[in-house]
């Protein structure tokens, strides 16, 4: 089975966020892969497992420094990289456009995983926009995946705590959640055996990839300085559970 | 409005606390004032808080050897006071040092026989009996993995360890310090929070007292500077402090990573704390079953000397700031995957960045001030945690000494312990000495 992973180089959501201008965050800002995609890379491991004769190819759009996502992958068990290489932000549109032609070029998919979201842009399209290039099926937020006689059955979570389970056609674009899997981290030996896997890079405009009839392109960014106001709860245990539980109903409403 | 204290002490760190507590049993009327919210939350609060012997002095080891009993006699040593956040705890894990080129292991063997310290010597099989998941392969010299060599097959062995069974680390050190802190308030002591030094006044040659930035003066005949990585900049306030110290201290940023532990190794409850020179890290325990990994300062490593101000704002950018960068994150957890191989090494960084305040030659400075009435209690260079409770009483007794006349500076003053037998003289921690030459210029002291 060929199992196309794609991965995105982000910022590291613990970061303090530097811009450079007032469209490009600062290169020196740690970035690594988004982290749902953590989960695509551990679910694609585990389906190689299952089905020893796969082949792992994480693709990754992105600047040349993208390469360590990429890397970060191949030591949590993909084979090979592809990284089509540009300096533009892409919208997901261009972004589905060009994933959908590096994975055509490199061959073809059984099963193409994605993170449900970025949580750089967090535009929850690209997946969607992939399968539909494809004319994969497609569903999201995957909490469970099992591939029996060339179908795959998936749990998605649904808004309110509610799952769905579908039953898709291969090929087929899975979107993975957080419910799918614990990542599977590299240790060491890992790392040292990843460093003889390939990663090939492609200039995006080797790609040939029309443009979409529409764009979204970003105009200015601004790194949002969240105001936080921290309060002391003070009293004895009781008082203070009492009063962490009436924040979180009135306040926060997170508890009915 | 001036208030009259007998001491003033800048800072209400695990330094500051203690050195208040202490004074306040000999008698004196002492106000901390620090500008953050509580005690302890200063760099105290980033430490990893590990209490082990080995130094590479003499002095050094006496020093940590002696405080590390009033870590196991902490409810005692508080005078039983309770604290309504509850007390920090001293965890006995045991301490290995790894014999590697990157410490002076012999020498440290020999100021344990000097001082006391209770050892044994390890070989490979008992390292390995007691820490199941390692490989003692020998790595040296420490590198980066942006250096291709740094994943060179290794072919030598190490030669073995010295084990301390004394020795661990204290789960909670701003904890630790506000329980000073009670303690202290508990003989008279007074603390005031959210209040910023900004000014040290003087008179006739002697100081006089503070100036917060709200403007309020605050007098009393002595001053104490315990402002951790803000040391150089208190001393900068005082007329003639800074230019008198002939060593001087600076803000080292410092990363300390939080990984996972194997899952099949119980590193919480059956692990050590561990010094490898030959990775350039030290680890111990966390909770959540993690490894927390802190560097040895290998040459190798970047230094970043910070503005200490700018830092805790979270300013200065990628690795001057107060956030974890991925390229040290791979270097340390990495150079410990050598170590534990089957340590699993997640993508984004955990843990914590602070500020070592560090001395020319990372060793404190305990001494008096070329302003009369002005003390220092400065320079810990990332490893006087430990020492904390030892030097408040060491420092309260220079300071007594000082204000009944003794001249430090030509007759210095000699320290004796109170566990241990043994006195200390105190002149060693001189600002005035030559950079000591025999320390390893790095955390280890
Ligand atoms: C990451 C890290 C790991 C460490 N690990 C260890 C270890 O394992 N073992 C060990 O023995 N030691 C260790 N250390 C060292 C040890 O933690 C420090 O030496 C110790 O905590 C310093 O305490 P302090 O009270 O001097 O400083 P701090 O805790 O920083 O206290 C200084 C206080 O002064 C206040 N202050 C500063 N300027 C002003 C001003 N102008 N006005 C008012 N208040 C001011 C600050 O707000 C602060 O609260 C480590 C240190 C770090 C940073």
């Amino acid at each position: 089975m060929q199992i196309y992973v794609c991965v995105k180089h982000v910022p590291d959501s613990a970061a303090n966020i530097h811009m450079i201008d007032n469209r490009n965050i600062d290169d020196s800002v740690p970035f690594l892969m988004n982290p749902y995609d953590e989960h695509a890379v551990t679910e694609a491991a585990a389906l190689k497992k299952q089905i020893p004769d796969s082949e792992i190819i994480a693709v990754c759009l992105g600047k040349k420094d993208a390469e360590s996502t990429l890397r970060s992958a191949l030591a949590m068990g993909a084979d090979r990289g592809v990284l089509v290489e540009t300096d533009d932000m892409c919208d997901s549109m261009t972004t589905a456009r060009v994933l959908h032609a590096a994975i055509i070029r490199d061959g073809g998919a059984d099963i193409i995983l994605t993170g449900k979201e970025s949580i750089d842009s967090e535009g929850m399209q690209t997946q969607f926009r992939i399968g539909a290039l494809f004319d994969f099926p497609v569903v999201t937020n995957a909490a469970s995946l099992e591939i029996t006689n060339g179908k795959a059955r998936v749990g998605c979570e649904l808004a309110g705590g509610r799952t769905r389970t579908y039953e898709l056609t291969l090929p087929c674009v899975i979107g993975a959640g957080r419910g799918l899997n614990t990542p599977i981290y590299p240790t060491f030996p890992d790392v040292v055996k990843s460093r003889k896997k390939p990663i090939e890079t492609v200039a995006r405009s080797q790609l040939n990839v029309s443009d979409a009839p529409g764009s979204a392109k970003i105009i200015s960014m601004t790194p949002l300085v969240q105001k936080r106001n921290p309060r002391k709860i003070i009293g004895t245990p009781a008082e203070q559970a009492a009063e962490i539980i009436r924040i979180l109903r009135q306040e926060a409403k997170v508890l009915s | 409005m001036t208030k009259k204290y007998d001491a003033i002490i800048i800072g209400a760190g695990v330094i500051g606390s203690p050195i208040a507590y202490e004074l306040c049993k000999m008698g004196y009327k002492t106000l901390n004032v620090d500008k953050l919210p509580d005690a302890g939350e200063g760099s105290t609060a980033g430490s990893c808080a590990i209490v082990r012997a080995h130094y590479s002095t003499e002095d050094g080891v006496a020093l940590a050897y002696e405080g590390f009993k009033y870590w196991l006699d902490w409810e005692n040593y508080l005078d039983n006071v309770t604290d309504e956040k509850g007390l920090a705890k001293y965890m006995n894990t045991g301490s290995i040092l790894i014999k590697s080129d990157g410490h002076d292991w012999r020498k440290v063997k020999k100021h344990y026989d000097a001082v006391g310290v209770k050892y044994e010597e390890w070989d490979l099989d008992t390292i390995k009996k007691h820490v199941p998941p390692i490989d003692l392969h020998k790595h040296w010299p420490v590198r980066r993995p942006e250096d291709p060599s740094f994943f060179d097959e290794p072919t030598e062995m190490l030669e073995g360890a010295i084990f301390c069974p004394e020795g661990g680390y204290v789960n909670d050190p701003a904890l630790s310090a506000h329980n000073i802190m009670r303690a202290a308030e508990a003989k008279g002591g007074e603390f005031m929070f959210n209040a910023e030094v900004v000014d040290i006044r003087s008179e006739n040659g002697r100081v006089k007292g503070i100036t917060l930035k709200d403007g309020t003066q605050i007098d009393a005949d002595i001053v104490v500077n315990v402002g951790g990585p803000h040391s150089f900049k208190i001393n900068q306030m005082a007329e003639g402090v800074w230019e008198g110290c002939n060593i001087k201290t600076k803000s080292l940023r410092h990363e300390v990573m939080y990984c996972p532990s194997p899952e099949d190794y119980d590193y919480l409850n059956d692990g050590y704390h561990m010094s490898d020179g030959d990775i350039g890290c030290y680890v111990r325990p966390e909770v959540g079953n993690m490894f927390l990994i802190g560097s040895e300062d290998p040459e190798c490593d970047p230094q970043e000397w910070v503005d200490p101000d700018q830092f805790y704002a979270g300013k200065g950018g990628p690795g001057r700031d107060n956030v974890l960068t991925d390229a040290q994150w791979k270097a340390q957890c990495y150079r410990l995957g050598k170590r534990i191989p089957s340590l699993k090494v997640p993508n984004q960084p955990k843990g914590v960045v602070d500020l070592y305040d560090c001395s020319d030659d990372w060793i404190p400075v305990y001494d008096k001030s070329d302003l009369p009435g002005f003390y220092m209690a400065i320079g810990t260079s990332g490893n006087q945690y430990k020492n904390a409770p030892v030097v408040g009483r060491m420092m309260a007794e220079l300071i007594d000494a000082c204000e009944k006349g003794l001249d430090h500076d030509k007759e210095p003053f000699h320290y004796e312990f109170k566990y241990t037998t043994r006195t200390l003289n105190v002149g060693f921690f001189s600002r005035k000495r030559e950079i000591n030459y025999d320390s390893s210029f790095s955390v280890n002291g």
